[in-house]
């Protein structure tokens, strides 16, 4: 299973496993979970929303720093 | 496992965890918990009375924008009448999206818009500043000249369309920020005047109000964004490495396991506030306000910080 993650220009897929968190994606791809907002397939969702196979995820920072 | 439904009506999809209070709202709930929220500050903090004219400092930033869409309510009601100020201090590539931003903002909300450019006020950008200060041993930061200019024109503006009140968008993470910076620093003389307004140390400034005091950065960005409103997200690119940016990531890293430290700073500060400034100003013999015998304007010496920087400036890009 995997998600296309979109931050920007920057867009890239990612495999994951069941039950996985958005909190878990962002970890992984070391993103500031306190800087950003979330959509998931276009909805703005919370940080807990469990990822689904060809979800695409956009990350918006509204945070400089971090 | 908690149901992710909002707290406040039930609805099914939420767009914020608030880790501090538990909270779990919806789109809807969310933007009225926040204009709830800043509308409280407002009303408790004596912010604004009614006929007052506010001038808001509009970037086009997100912080300026959630901003004056708030306090559009407050006109709305004819409470007060509100104008707005953009500033452009001439960075290319950056400040035009700004501009536009800002410019559409206030023409989507009927708000009366000014804008003032660095290079019609002064004749020079914040660009060719900086051009001129690369060739120097010891370059300033641009935020610097930046922060001297803008100060002087949003004070010049405020007095020209005859505002109450000034009022800026500072968030919840930029004043715990500015609480501990100065608080680590030892700079007492700063640390008192931060607060909800300032208090009037000549009557020739407005008085500046900062009614998004209470709102967590992350959930500005989020009331704009699920408010429709285009925001220029990008960073300044004179911005650099400042302490301020380190006071700002730790407390953001330090909120992610202790979700209350940013409101637990802000109100211990504000307990504590009266007692230091009593202190501190029995101690205190602070220079009286003089006039500026250049361009006229409140300085504590002779000649302002303003007109020396442009003496300055004008030697260096001439």
């Amino acid at each position: 299973m995997s998600i296309k993650l979109i931050n920007k220009q920057n867009v890239k897929e990612i495999d994951f496993v069941e039950d996985t968190k958005i909190e878990d994606i962002l970890k992984q791809e070391e993103i500031p979970i306190e800087t950003v907002v979330i959509k998931q397939n276009g909805e703005t969702v919370t940080e807990d929303e469990i990822v689904n196979d060809n979800d695409e995820i956009e990350i918006i920072k509204v945070i400089y720093g971090g | 496992m908690t149901k992710n439904v909002c707290t406040q009506c039930g609805y099914e999809h939420v767009v914020i965890h608030r880790k501090y209070n538990g909270q779990r709202l919806c789109s809807s709930c969310f933007k009225k918990s926040i204009e709830g929220k800043v509308l409280k500050t407002i009303k408790k903090q004596k912010l604004v009375t009614k006929g007052d004219k506010v001038l808001v400092g509009l970037s086009g930033g997100k912080d300026s924008v959630a901003l004056l869409k708030i306090l559009n309510i407050l006109k709305e009601k004819r409470i007060i009448e509100l104008e707005a100020v953009t500033i452009d201090e001439g960075i290319a590539g950056y400040r035009e999206e700004g501009v536009r931003i800002a410019k559409d903002v206030a023409k989507e909300l009927g708000v009366k818009h000014h804008i003032v450019s660095f290079a019609d006020k002064y004749n020079f950008t914040i660009d060719k500043i900086m051009e001129a200060e690369q060739k120097e041993e010891h370059p300033q930061h641009a935020c610097t000249y930046c922060g001297v200019f803008r100060r002087q024109i949003f004070n010049q503006m405020a007095r020209d369309v005859k505002a109450d009140k000034l009022a800026t968008g500072h968030n919840l993470d930029d004043e715990t920020q500015s609480i501990l910076m100065n608080y680590l620093e030892g700079n007492v003389n700063n640390m008192v005047r931060i607060g909800y307004k300032t208090e009037a140390r000549d009557k020739r400034f407005t008085q500046k109000i900062k009614p998004l005091r209470e709102i967590p950065e992350k959930e500005i960005g989020l009331y704009v964004l699920e408010s429709g409103f285009e925001v220029h997200f990008d960073g300044c690119p004179y911005a650099h490495e400042s302490f301020r940016m380190e006071i700002g990531d730790f407390l953001r890293e330090t909120t992610l396991k202790h979700p209350t430290i940013m409101y637990s700073t802000l109100n211990g500060f504000e307990k504590i506030k009266p007692a230091i400034k009593k202190d501190y100003m029995e101690n205190f013999t602070g220079k009286p306000n003089k006039t500026c015998i250049k361009c006229g304007e409140p300085s504590s010496q002779e000649i302002c910080k303003s007109c020396k920087f442009l003496e300055k400036i004008q030697n260096k890009i001439n």
